[in-house]
């Protein structure tokens, strides 16, 4: 295969390296340094994918990420499948494997191009909205087809092999672009010694200037920049990013730039290489030289391949040494666009023609070059109609009145097989948009402005419409001195701008859309946005079918959906919607872009929190112990704790009725650390936990526990747990394992914000204490083994103490309270010594049958003596009353409590309210599904009367039957009446109110 | 609100409990740090001979003790400096005397490091020199310190954390509390190229993994402390 496209010198590329790429199954050669595209123009690929509405061949039209057709889906194998990728972005690499991702079966044979036709019928502008609203049934038909059709990459069905991450940045000034302005607003900012970070989507820095054949300071322009970028490199605050796209321009000049590290290296990364990163950047000021993308003029059939972009053609001829084609015309309103003509020639094609649509024609230098180069100028006239399907073959020349909107005259033909095309260029004022600025147009520029921000940011070159060399320079230099200032630093260095040489032009012509000989409606298809086949007749429909504002119309028409979002086309459309409805361009306003600038990969996005490093997992000090113990582990906020410990052979079910027997007949130990623990210390400590917990804690003795209820200012339950007086001043309080963040936050909220005239601290002490709670019968004989010092008979160790001891020789505290009903001791040590004492419990409890149990035990244990647990038997809608836990409530307290106005509201107070109780079902081996609801007649038409659901439901070993906790409709006064439990599979469960007790209902048992 | 505000001064040591929580010194009882399960000393071992651009000790069983009271009280501030030999840092300040530091988390919180085997004489000592209204808590086993030192440490900390890491802005002696990956760190630099981060307890094992796989690109050893 020959690369019959490219040039024998010039351009950016390594020709003694050469490398093979393939494209649709077929190997081609290119060269390092160009991009897909480049090599596929070099190979004479006209074909790069089919249009989505009509199937129409397209080829590759501009040169950066305004390309609209070339989009590729890229990767050797099934894990690195990359979608959508811009082949005129993607540099290439040896082994590069890219495929065309629209056209179906293939580019060159489409089936779709026969029904091409019936597919454009089937989509007129707004297209879906009408589908929808007409037989909805439709939709399902049309979707097959457009989806398929529709032209878009795939994800990869395998995970990501390759490392993503995230870089936090921090400077004084950002500068967006890398071309003339952004490097010469770099250079003053570094010279001062700012910190500075310089970005550019591109290979390498320079911008237009990689393909410009102007000089800089009397040298060429690409000398000039490898200058810069040396100087740049000096300087050790000066974070240059090549390759890098700032996508997004937040709020608070946050910036997110996305680094493509090694997606010019190969299909995927070296080891320990992350192939993308996103920056996430934080500066001071930002500088915009974010450049311009020409615009492409609108005429019929200016999709077919072969249709270029003017800069599009200067660049593949320059920096990438291929001339995409033989023969040139050349269609322009403006001076700049003489280039890719001069350019063609100079590569030594022939160039047919320039049709300049001004009747004056362009400025001397142009037309003189032109002359001497023997270059044809067509002037007042304009390239209405290009011929071909699959390639160019001729474009129709016609003559156009002065204002541009009809044709005079004569139509002739001209043979070609490419006809490059500008409109002008449309400043990149996307980032600008993304902060909420508004552009506003410019007659001058024939283009949008950034408009007023109120970020810290400035703009140079292009993007306020300077297009000339000599202004960009200049503009850069100028905004690189204001940023430096505005940072607060001082200049230093050289400050002078590069010089360029000034050429005189003549006015560019505000010129959209080509006219044709027959109206826009019949002539041949004149495209404004190729990817999604957006027509200018398309957008005069809009507007005749009533759609006036801009954002209807690009909604109505799709204009500016694909992945491209409208950088080609936005423009011409909204000028033909204006012109379609009789109104200016400013009048029409312009849609704006939010992030990000281009398509951006999940694995960016992700970074490093993926895997197991998605989400912290929090472990207490035993945890190594749990998991050489076989403990499988539930996720609690973010603890993973044991959630039971199966023996060889066991169900878990069977493993559930050993630990919760070995509780109730000898003694089971459970890891209580991952439970909140609060320290609270302060002379109004206590006058604190009244007001906000329920029950009254002016009496709690030094050394005494005490469980409590927290409510919302609404009434409702949130948390729960025992708060132990340490000392006069001194409490710990504990909280549920998912709440203890929340319930710290909510306890400094009320201090700093209601109460801050209380005198009180509040210190997390969570990790710092392992708990260890032995409980069962015997769990005191088992303490005895274990404690060193203190006596721990029932006389002098009661029930809700708490007392200091030494546990094999380690100093702890020791709670007597119990969430199983059970004689239980929880033993607190340093969390330096949990996993010591733990193995010293177990050691001496051996003996006694001592049992590791998990979280789903302590549940059933819990739940046969009718304790709540937060969150579970709570949903936020219930108050201690609803609960039958009024007896945790003491409305006399002088102060009030959070929680005492809203558990008094009318609704909370009447009659009839949901209300936990017990439940025990007719089979005593049924057990309930939790979230089952309850019914009075289960035959009872649906929708039946619901009387609540149920909370918590266990078959209970120790009890020989399942029991259920449950809301039921006034409940508490309907104990032993029976109700149903109608479930999803079509049973129906008979089962009793009951009082949720189910086990010792006195408490003689935690009382021994 | 409380008499004993108004009253100003109360005799603070009488109003709280605190408790040696470390066995007698003698006891050959050696607590296990929150990385203890990672080995981090056999690492140390095997890794004695090379060298990295990001070393890794764990500052381990340090007593870690949380002060909260108010700068205008002079009973708090000239009650710590009396025991400490240290004023309070201000604002995002930590200080060092030999191996006692502290470091500011909150216009009303500071965390003491201290050797391990003094954290009770310690605690005791500035709980007996306070008046009045604040709190002394002992957080030693709730947390612990990574030491992170090297040419790349400031690479992983701009992986990890979205504070700016720049000398200029976090000089030597600077100290944060703030997010780090999606845990929290208090973030020290002790040194042009030393880092410390006190972590909470449950989270090491996180962090350590975080560590490991931000330094993939770099070359991590550890040290032994």
């Amino acid at each position: 295969m020959t690369q019959q496209n490219r040039l024998n010198s010039g351009g950016r590329i390594t020709r003694d390296s050469q490398i093979n790429f393939s494209y649709n199954g077929k190997s081609y050669p290119g060269f390092v340094g160009d991009t897909l595209a480049s090599a596929l123009l070099a190979n004479g690929v006209d074909i790069v994918g089919r249009s989505f509405k009509y199937s129409r061949p397209r080829g590759i039209v501009a040169a950066g990420a305004e390309e609209p057709n070339a989009i590729m889906q890229l990767g050797a194998t099934e894990e690195t499948q990359v979608p959508n990728v811009r082949a005129t972005q993607q540099e290439l690499f040896n082994g590069l494997v890219a495929n065309s991702t629209n056209g179906w079966p293939n580019v060159d044979f489409d089936m779709m191009e026969t029904f091409g036709k019936v597919g454009g019928k089937m989509m007129p502008p707004g297209f879906y909205y009408k589908t929808f609203m007409y037989p909805q049934s439709m939709w399902d038909t049309y979707e097959k087809y457009i989806r398929k059709a529709a032209g878009l990459g795939r994800s990869p069905l395998e995970n990501d092999p390759d490392r993503y991450d995230h870089y936090n940045q921090h400077a004084d000034i950002v500068i967006v672009g890398a071309g003339p302005a952004g490097l010469s607003a770099a250079l003053v900012a570094a010279r001062s010694g700012a910190r500075v970070i310089i970005a550019d989507e591109q290979s390498e820095f320079g911008g237009a200037l990689l393909h410009s054949t102007e000089l800089i300071d009397g040298e060429p322009a690409d000398q000039w920049v490898a200058k810069v970028v040396a100087e740049l490199a000096t300087f050790s605050d000066v974070l240059m990013l090549p390759k890098s796209t700032v996508n997004g321009y937040h709020d608070h000049n946050f910036l997110t730039i996305h680094e493509r590290c090694t997606d010019h290296i190969a299909d995927r990364a070296p080891k320990n290489t992350s192939r993308q990163r996103m920056h996430r950047v934080r500066t001071n000021w930002v500088v915009l030289a974010t450049g311009a993308h020409e615009r492409p003029l609108v005429f019929a059939n200016n999709d077919v391949p072969g249709s270029m972009l003017a800069s599009a053609v200067s660049t593949y001829i320059n920096r990438y040494a291929v001339v995409p084609g033989k023969q040139l015309v050349l269609m322009t309103t403006n001076d700049n666009a003489y280039s890719a003509a001069f350019d063609w020639k100079a590569a030594g094609r022939e160039v047919v023609a320039i049709v300049d649509t001004r009747k004056q024609g362009g400025g001397v230098a142009v037309t003189e070059k032109a002359k001497s180069l023997g270059i044809k100028v067509i002037t007042g006239s304009a390239v209405v109609e290009a011929q071909g399907s699959k390639r160019v073959t001729g474009v129709s020349v016609a003559g156009l009145n002065d204002a541009g909107d009809k044709v005079i005259g004569a139509v002739s033909q001209l043979s070609c097989d490419t006809v490059a095309s500008s409109g002008g260029w449309s400043p990149a004022i996307h980032l600008s948009c993304h902060t909420g600025s508004r552009p506003t147009w410019n007659e001058d520029v024939i283009g949008f402005l950034p408009g007023e921000t109120v970020q810290k940011q400035l703009t140079a070159g292009a993007i306020n419409g300077a297009f000339d060399l000599a202004s960009c320079l200049a503009q850069g230099t100028a905004a690189g001195i204001d940023a430096v200032q505005n940072a607060g630093l001082t200049v230093a260095g050289d400050s002078a701008a590069a010089s360029a040489e000034q050429v005189d032009v003549n006015k560019p012509m505000a010129l959209f859309h080509i006219p044709h000989p027959k109206s826009t409606s019949r002539a041949p298809k004149q495209f404004v946005d190729l990817q999604n086949d957006v027509t200018a007749a398309g957008i005069e429909l809009a507007t005749l079918e009533g759609f006036e504002s801009i954002e209807h119309v690009k909604r109505y028409t799709a204009m500016g959906f694909g992945t491209d979002q409208g950088k080609l086309g936005n423009i011409n459309g909204m000028a033909i919607a204006a012109k379609s409805m009789n109104k200016s361009i400013p009048e029409t306003g312009t849609t704006i872009f939010r992030p990000n600038y281009t398509p951006i990969t999940f694995g960016a996005i992700v970074g490093r929190n993926c895997g197991g490093l998605f989400d912290p997992e929090r472990y207490s000090s035993m945890h190594q112990w749990h998991l050489e113990n076989g403990a499988l582990f539930e996720d609690v906020g973010n603890w993973k704790r044991p959630w039971y410990f199966p023996q060889a052979g066991e169900t878990m079910q069977q493993s559930l009725e050993r630990e919760c027997l070995a509780v109730r007949e000898s003694a089971g130990v459970l890891d209580a650390s991952t439970l909140g623990k609060i320290d609270i210390q302060g002379p109004d400590a206590r006058e604190f936990l009244g007001r906000v917990y329920t029950n009254a804690w002016a009496k709690l003795g030094i050394g005494k526990c005490r469980y409590g209820l927290m409510c919302g200012e609404d009434g409702m339950v949130f948390d729960d747990g025992v708060t132990a007086c340490l000392a006069e001043n001194h409490f710990v309080m504990t909280t549920t394992t998912g709440g203890a963040a929340r319930v710290l936050e909510w306890l400094e909220i009320y201090h700093q914000t209601e109460w801050p005239e209380l005198d009180v601290y509040f210190n997390t002490v969570t990790d710092h204490w392992s708990t260890i709670t032995v409980t069962g019968p015997n769990s005191r004989k088992i303490l005895e083994q274990v404690v060193d010092d203190i006596d721990i008979s029932n006389e002098a160790f009661k029930y809700m103490d708490w007392k200091a001891a030494t546990v094999q020789g380690v100093p702890a505290r020791i709670f007597r309270i119990s969430f199983t009903g059970e004689l239980s001791f929880e033993i607190n040590v340093q969390a330096n010594y949990g996993m010591r004492i733990w193995k010293a419990v177990m050691e001496k409890g051996a003996a006694f049958n001592l049992t590791p149990y998990g979280t789903e035990t302590m549940h059933i244990l819990r739940a046969e003596k009718g304790f709540i647990i937060a969150g579970q038997d709570t949903d936020g809608s219930v108050h201690p009353y609803d609960l039958g836990m009024g007896w945790a409530v003491s409305p006399k307290k002088p102060f009030s409590f959070i929680g005492k106005r809203g558990m008094n509201r009318e609704d909370c107070v009447k009659e009839n309210r949901k209300q936990l109780v017990g439940i025990t079902t007719k089979d005593p081996k049924v057990v309930i599904p939790e979230g089952a609801q309850a019914v009075n007649d289960p035959n009872e038409p649906i929708p039946m009367t619901m009387l609540g659901h149920v909370t918590s439901s266990y078959y209970s070993a120790c009890l020989g039957h399942s029991i259920a906790m449950a809301y039921i409709r006034n409940g508490h006064n309907r104990m032993g009446e029976t109700i149903y439990y109608p479930l999803a599979d079509g049973r129906v469960v008979e089962a009793q109110i009951c009082s949720p007790i189910f086990l010792d209902p006195k408490g003689e048992r935690q009382n021994v | 609100m409380s008499d004993q505000t108004n009253t100003a001064a109360f005799n603070y040591a009488q109003t709280i409990n605190a408790m040696d929580q470390r066995p007698v010194s003698d006891s050959g009882i050696e607590g296990h740090s929150p990385l203890h399960h990672a080995d981090l000393a056999a690492m140390a071992k095997a890794q004695q001979a090379s060298t990295g651009t990001v070393e890794l000790t764990e500052l381990k069983l340090r007593g870690h003790i949380v002060l909260r009271g108010k700068l205008e009280s002079s009973a708090f501030t000239q009650g710590v400096e009396s025991v400490l030999g240290l004023a309070l840092p201000g604002t995002l300040k930590m200080v060092v005397n030999g191996d006692i530091s502290i470091r500011w988390i909150s216009p009303d919180e500071w965390l003491v490091v201290v050797p391990g085997e003094r954290t009770f004489e310690i605690e005791q000592a500035l709980v007996n020199a306070m008046q009045g209204h604040c709190a002394i808590v002992n957080v030693s086993g709730g947390q612990t310190i990574l030491r992170l030192a090297g040419s790349d440490v400031q690479k992983v900390l701009q992986k990890s954390a979205p504070i700016d890491v720049h000398a200029s802005k976090f000089p030597v002696g600077k100290v944060v509390t703030t997010v780090f990956a999606k845990t929290q760190a208090i973030i020290s630099r002790t040194g042009d190229q030393e880092w410390e981060l006190v972590i909470r307890r449950s989270f090491s094992d996180y962090v350590w993994l975080w560590l490991q796989d931000c330094c993939a690109e770099f070359s991590l050893v550890v040290r032994e402390d």
